[in-house]
């Protein structure tokens, strides 16, 4: 198939990167709704050994752990859409 | 033409383009442009950067003007306090942005990325100082062609250190926008800032400086969503920036005291300007390229050139498709009346949810473990929870009365109530109603919340009443 010859030949630094980058975006988005609706300081009680963080420092844990959610997601849909090498 | 020959160069011209997206990027060393459109683009730079920086400095009745007070959950813009509870707003808002950028969109095309996106705006900050360190396209390309020297090095450094300056600035003052600023800047002379806030400030500065000195026109070609799916909102009477071929063509160079029609050329004497000075290093007159960001540096060139040679201005020019083809440019069509209309219309919600936003939320919740109870003397009584928000940026004293129902008795711990600046507190609150004057089994009931202190705060919300089959 020709379009997939073309695609295989995009550099994996490339590959990588933009994986990363739409799931920064998303990630940013993900954690602005869902940190207008729930304080994490609410959320203290619920979560056992909940760090004793500020919020920002919430804030900041729960948009590295979105980033990290969406962009395995993305590297893993990547990973799978290239064939394993033929040997 | 035959149609398979022409999806078969549309297949070629797709293929070029995917090609040019994945190849090694060449270095682009942009040449400084001066004309109407570079003027226009300055002072954009000058403004939205004076905003930016400023902004966080300017007080608005003894409070910072745009404070995104994450810490304490409330947002201070211009005397207005919203709380999480106002994300509608800010929803709002953010459609309102979508639907602006379509229009113009539409209207104009890509105005946004040639003037006012910050990936431009902050490049051009960042190609002054490289010009004004490193001097002007030819020197730059030479010292970086030259090998490593005690001169180039110091060269190298100065624009490092500008740089650097420059972006731990822009970091903290995106920092400051979400942390009061005057405690922000103490805490940072004294060397006493919070790990989150180093922290932020160092991830926005790093990301200027990759984007605004490294990454630049790649951007706008491989990151960007708005550049893949603006030419959805394209049509033949939006404006772009275009080459006039019929003009240029057949192009090439001549004395300037040449007629150019005895020599059978056109107007362009492809002194290739055009392509010395774009951001992107596309060439405009190959016609309308995705990677075209609409800064018009090109239109000032040749604008300058044509003027230089004596030939009338324009050859590269502000038009529209229909102007190109010799056809009428319509600026009213059905388009921009659509997305006029739902720009406007949204921004009146907007403008009508603000003005008459209540600062005062109230939820009613009815106790989940019974239905009702009968407390003697032939009264029923029910059990609810009340959730009273104040979103007020002063804490406010409350009643809580009720109606619906005749004889209807609203029984609280407290006859009043306060409830702090942003706080949500739970009342519980009990009805009772003799049965003969229920009726049926079920009956609606209205809270009022009115603030004590404040008569005009004032809200209500419906429940139900419920009792025995009668």
């Amino acid at each position: 198939m020709q379009v997939f010859d073309e695609v295989k030949e995009i550099p994996r630094a490339q590959r990588i990167i933009s994986a990363l980058w739409i799931a920064f975006f998303n990630a940013a988005v993900a954690t602005a709704v869902f940190f207008a609706l729930i304080d994490p300081m609410e959320l203290e009680p619920c979560i056992p050994h909940f760090p004793q963080a500020s919020r920002i420092g919430a804030y900041t844990i729960g948009f590295l752990l979105f980033w990290l959610l969406t962009a395995a997601t993305s590297l893993f849909t990547i990973t799978f859409l290239y064939p394993g090498k033929r040997s | 033409m035959d149609q398979k020959v022409m999806d078969r160069r549309r297949d070629a011209r797709d293929r070029e383009v995917e090609k040019a997206l994945y190849a090694r990027r060449e270095k682009i060393y942009p040449r400084e442009v001066h004309g109407l459109f570079a003027y226009l683009r300055i002072t954009a730079v000058v403004v939205l950067l004076g905003i930016f920086y400023g902004l966080p400095w300017l007080d608005w009745n003894g409070q910072q003007s745009v404070l995104l007070d994450m810490p304490n959950r409330k947002f201070h813009l211009f005397g207005l306090t919203l709380w999480p509870q106002d994300f509608l707003y800010l929803a709002f808002l953010l459609i309102i942005a979508a639907f602006s950028l379509f229009f113009f969109t539409a209207l104009a095309g890509r105005l946004w990325c040639g003037y006012a996106c910050p990936q431009t705006v902050w490049t051009e900050v960042f190609l002054w100082m490289e010009q004004w360190v490193e001097g002007d396209r030819n020197k730059r390309m030479k010292l970086d062609r030259e090998p490593m020297s005690w001169h180039k090095f110091r060269i190298k450094a100065t624009k490092q250190f500008l740089w650097l300056t420059f972006s731990a600035f822009t970091g903290f003052t995106f920092v400051s926008y979400f942390s009061p600023q005057d405690e922000l800047f103490q805490r940072l002379m004294s060397l006493q800032l919070g790990p989150w806030e180093s922290f932020w400030m160092f991830f926005y500065g790093l990301a200027t400086y990759g984007n605004a000195g490294y990454l630049r026109e790649q951007v706008c070609k491989y990151m960007c969503p708005y550049a893949r799916f603006q030419s959805a909102m394209f049509d033949k009477d939006t404006l772009i920036i275009s080459y006039d071929a019929k003009r240029g063509e057949p192009r090439g160079p001549r004395k300037r005291s040449a007629n150019p029609r005895e020599l059978g050329l056109g107007d362009c004497i492809d002194c290739t300007m055009c392509v010395q000075v774009c951001p992107t290093g596309i060439d405009i007159r190959d016609g309308l390229q995705y990677e075209c960001i609409g800064c018009a540096a090109c239109i000032d060139i040749c604008d300058e050139v044509m003027e230089k040679m004596g030939y009338p201005k324009g050859l590269i020019r502000y038009t529209t498709q229909n102007a190109i083809e010799g056809k009428q440019t319509h600026l009213i069509r059905p388009r921009m009346i659509v997305y006029g209309l739902l720009l406007l219309g949204m921004m009146v919600a907007l403008g009508y949810a603000v003005a008459t936003r209540n600062p005062i939320g109230l939820d009613v919740l009815r106790d989940r473990n019974s239905l009702f109870r009968e407390v003697g003397a032939g009264l029923i009584e029910n059990v609810y929870t009340l959730k009273v928000m104040n979103m007020d940026d002063r804490p406010h004293e409350y009643r809580v009365t009720a109606e619906g129902l005749p004889e209807l008795q609203v029984l609280t711990d407290r006859p009043t109530f306060t409830v702090r600046s942003g706080e949500v507190v739970e009342v519980p609150v009990r009805l009772r109603v003799p049965e003969d004057a229920l009726g049926s089994r079920r009956a609606d009931v209205t809270f009022i919340l009115q603030s004590v202190d404040a008569p005009e705060l004032q809200t209500s919300e419906e429940s139900r009443f419920l009792g025995p089959m009668p």
